[in-house]
């Protein structure tokens, strides 16, 4: 078997997606394609660069934007608040693991609907859809790892002369912020899925409701020029929350 | 049973697993509460150290901030306990090595930044259980070396908790043999002779060493034998 340098495997890549965007565009201009199913990547490229040249995607970006955000950064705070107080009363936590446990099972974006009604076509009900799909993650992320807090530490803490206080900054809280970290890019993945599913429902601004606008009349181009849009803005923010990850947890 | 640790002495308790060795140790840190009995001592509790027998070391923290935190804990101010740490560090041979991880150091490095955690207190009492069995050979006789001549410099007494006869032996003053739970007891006391300071790997070669080992590996297989036939 030929053995291959791992460290030059994006060269492999590179070259092999290039060759099929070349065979998909020559495909295209010898007709071999239809058009309308599949768009040749210079159409496609086309309809990107019409998007940002007449300016009319920036709302949208920023609906998108400003929705999954939101609803990433009050999912993890009402997630870990929930998750911390589930761990440590008794009571919060037999009301509260059940129904966790429900949302946790169902496919959360069958609640879009729901929110729609509930809040508006607005931007509210996206924020919502999001802060729920990643608040039961961070929920469960907290809950359990709280749980299986490492026995030796808070020991060695209480050894040392260290009261409640000390176990929480030094034991909990660092520990909780490691969970949280690990499962950042998970996070950011749900907030965005949560935001677009909720515009494609009903909405008047966004990628989401571009896409649903580019599906009813047809455009496969316009259609796959989203796609590459939003892949580009999530790979943009993964790589940012794996920054931040790495820096934080720099000590693992 | 009954079992004391005079000023600077070197004690270590032996006996079959199961016998409760870890939980005296645990009763007399606090860790929990002993079933019955009295645990008596002249020292605070800031007085009395433990080490256990995984380092312990809170992986998100620096090696001299792991040694500061008990510093801090009884009122030392952060720069001075920095300071602190730094010496601790150097005296255990981990110069340098302060701002580092503790995955990032082996596990005789560790098992040193732990025992910095602990002499930084200026304990009068450090329990111990089996803190060397972690380590592999080498590692472990050079760490057990530098502690037996912290402990000896510093006039530390220490409580050892250990099934390793050979490290009882070179290490201690004196060897209690413990009989097997439940209602596990002190059989045996064994006054042990050779002088000090040691190096706890020539001092198996001392001539009381043997018949002392002798004695007490009869003595144990004797109180294993017991338990299995009670069994």
């Amino acid at each position: 078997m030929m053995v291959l340098d791992p460290r030059h495997a994006w060269i492999r890549r590179l070259v092999t997606f290039t060759l099929l965007l070349a065979i998909w565009e020559a495909a295209g201009r010898a007709n071999l394609l239809n058009p309308m199913y599949a768009p040749s990547p210079s159409r496609i490229g086309g309809a990107l660069v019409e998007l940002f040249s007449d300016g009319r995607i920036w709302p949208h970006l920023q609906a998108t934007f400003t929705a999954a955000l939101s609803g990433l950064a009050l999912g993890i705070v009402v997630g870990v608040l929930l998750g911390v107080v589930a761990a440590l009363v008794p009571l919060i936590e037999e009301l509260l693991e059940p129904l966790m446990t429900l949302l946790n099972a169902i496919p959360r974006v069958i609640l879009a609907p729901l929110f729609v009604i509930w809040l508006g076509i607005g931007l509210a009900s996206k924020v919502a859809l999001s802060l729920i799909l990643v608040a039961v993650l961070m929920f469960f992320t907290v809950y359990t790892g709280i749980r299986q807090v490492d026995r030796r530490l808070v020991e060695r803490i209480v050894t040392l002369g260290g009261d409640r206080w000390s176990l929480v900054r030094h034991v909990y809280l660092p520990s909780v912020a490691a969970w949280v970290l690990g499962n950042l890019k998970i996070a950011v993945g749900f907030a965005f899925t949560g935001t677009c599913v909720g515009e494609f429902v009903a909405a008047t601004h966004g990628l989401g409701y571009l896409l649903s606008f580019a599906q009813s009349t047809y455009n496969a181009a316009l259609m796959f020029a989203l796609i590459f849009l939003i892949l580009v803005v999530v790979l943009l923010i993964f790589a940012l929350a794996g920054r931040l990850e790495r820096h934080l947890l720099r000590w693992n | 049973m009954s079992l004391g640790v005079d000023d600077g002495r070197f004690v270590s308790l032996v006996g079959p697993s199961g016998s409760g060795k870890s939980s005296l140790l645990r009763a007399v840190i606090g860790l929990q509460k002993p079933l019955s009995g009295t645990i008596e001592t002249d020292l605070a509790r800031s007085q009395i150290g433990i080490l256990f027998q995984d380092d312990a070391l809170l992986p998100w923290k620096t090696a001299r901030d792991n040694v500061a935190l008990g510093l801090t804990f009884n009122g030392m101010e952060s720069s001075k306990a920095l300071g602190e740490a730094d010496a601790w560090l150097e005296r255990l041979g981990l110069a340098g090595l302060g701002e580092r991880f503790p995955r990032h150091l082996s596990g005789g490095q560790r098992k040193r930044v732990a025992l910095a955690q602990v002499l930084a207190m200026k304990p009068k009492l450090i329990l111990m259980d089996e803190p060397f069995a972690s380590l592999d050979a080498i590692v472990r006789a050079r760490v057990v070396r530098d502690v037996v001549a912290l402990v000896e410099r510093e006039g530390i007494s220490v409580l050892l908790v250990t099934h390793d006869l050979e490290e009882a032996l070179s290490l201690s003053d004196e060897v209690n043999l413990l009989s097997r739970g439940p209602r596990a007891h002190i059989t045996q006391h064994y006054q042990v002779t050779i002088p000090r300071p040691r190096d706890p790997v020539h001092s198996r070669t001392h001539p009381t060493f043997a018949p002392l080992y002798e004695r007490l590996w009869a003595d144990l297989s004797r109180e294993v034998d017991q338990a299995v036939e009670g069994a």
